[in-house]
């Protein structure tokens, strides 16, 4: 009779977020080059709607997965991988952001107008009669830069519920604050949103 | 608070599914018989769905291996402990040693002259020989010899130490046990000499 064996490990792949992560505590890289591979587009989604800014998001994604590699030890077995890398992702953000306010670059006060004038012709122009898509493309860049404008507290909370769909306890446990203060930004950052939006929403609907 | 105003700060609930049923069923009531809060809450559903209908943004194909090398080059710092150049400290070292010593030659021998233990010439006096016992001539009745001649006799003195010197005792340490003294002699090897027992 053959020794018994132990069953072979369990495919990569099939693996929860959280048990790649324990393996990544134990310097597995496969199992973090699948983390990875898992959470790219979440966490690149996330850095370039906050940023409003898709070049340098490939390197800024980067980070946030260094980050999770050098601080594997810290994560919190049984707690949700998800949550982990949002907050790594969302603190990552808020420095970026704040980086770049410093250097006055970016996110300035005439951003908004910068969002309307930018666009705002483009869109209400009938002679130009561009394609659909094209069109709409145009929109959605508008929104990127509109959601740009919303300040940081209200906007990282409004990409993570409106974009990446989180529920508001993850929000709240990301963010490290009360449910109730969430729900607040969020309704707040809706509002300022809308307001921003609505002359574009309205001329869209008008052509 | 009227009516539109509590519909209103429900908008936001109500587009996330997070009112109970009587909300729900209070607002939708609401939202049927008013215009107003109607048009109010689809310029919010128009808002919150072109904000989640933008495109994801795309991230470079070979993001997981490029993470990887980053993460592997992040965990690798050299040691900076290590990669330190170590500075010659001999050069100090041996300066201050050099100083103690000069300093020492040229102190103690005039600490121990001048202030040491029993106050000035107290070295001088304890390196002093100790005179080796004599005998000395008595004045008692002297002898005489065959030949009639008289000799003073030799007699020991009273002791066999001379007085004109200071002399040192040693005092053993006692150690004390119920009820007697025990005085393990403590005095190097090849000193011959009384050991003092003291009772109290």
């Amino acid at each position: 009779m053959p020794p018994d064996r132990d069953p072979l490990p369990p495919p990569i792949v099939s693996l929860s977020d959280e048990d790649l992560m324990g393996r990544v505590a134990e310097d597995d890289e496969r199992a973090f080059t699948e983390l990875v591979r898992r959470f790219q587009g979440r966490v690149g989604n996330l850095i370039s709607r906050v940023l409003n800014d898709r070049e340098n998001t490939d390197d800024l994604a980067q980070e946030v997965f260094v980050r999770v590699f050098v601080h594997r030890r810290n994560y919190r077995r049984g707690s949700k991988f998800s949550t982990w890398v949002f907050t790594i992702a969302a603190n990552l953000a808020k420095n970026e952001i704040r980086r770049r306010v410093r250097r006055r670059n970016w996110f300035s006060l005439d951003a908004l107008t910068e969002v309307l004038s930018d666009s705002l012709p483009q869109l209400a122009d009938p002679t130009e009669n561009r394609e659909r898509g094209l069109e709409r493309e145009q929109l959605q860049g508008a929104v990127g830069r509109a959601i740009a404008t919303v300040p940081e507290k209200y906007r990282l909370a409004l990409v993570l519920r409106d974009i990446e769909g989180l529920a508001y306890e993850e929000i709240a446990e990301v963010l490290g604050l009360p449910g109730g203060t969430v729900r607040s930004r969020i309704n707040r950052a809706r509002g300022m949103l809308q307001r921003k939006l609505q002359p574009l929403l309205q001329k869209q609907d008008g052509s | 608070m009227n009516r539109c105003d509590q519909a209103g700060r429900l908008f936001g609930a109500y587009w996330d599914d997070e009112v109970t049923q009587a909300e729900r069923e209070w607002l939708e009531a609401h939202l049927a018989g008013c215009p107003a809060c109607r048009q109010q809450y689809e310029k919010l559903a128009r808002t919150l769905e072109t904000v989640g209908s933008l495109p994801r943004a795309d991230v470079a194909a070979d993001l997981p291996d490029r993470a990887l090398a980053a993460a592997r080059r992040a965990t690798a710092v050299p040691d900076r402990i290590a990669a330190a150049p170590i500075r010659p400290v001999w050069i100090p070292v041996t300066a201050a040693a050099a100083l103690l010593l000069l300093a020492a030659s040229t102190l103690l021998p005039w600490i121990a002259t001048n202030i040491g233990p029993g106050g000035p010439g107290a070295l001088a006096r304890r390196t002093a020989p100790v005179a080796e016992p004599r005998l000395v001539a008595s004045a008692g009745p002297a002898a005489q010899d065959r030949t009639g001649a008289v000799h003073a006799r030799p007699t020991l003195a009273d002791s066999l130490f001379d007085h004109a010197e200071d002399v040192e005792f040693i005092l053993d340490p006692v150690v004390l046990h119920r009820g007697r003294a025990q005085a393990p002699s403590r005095l190097p090897a090849g000193i011959q000499g009384e050991q003092a027992v003291i009772s109290f």
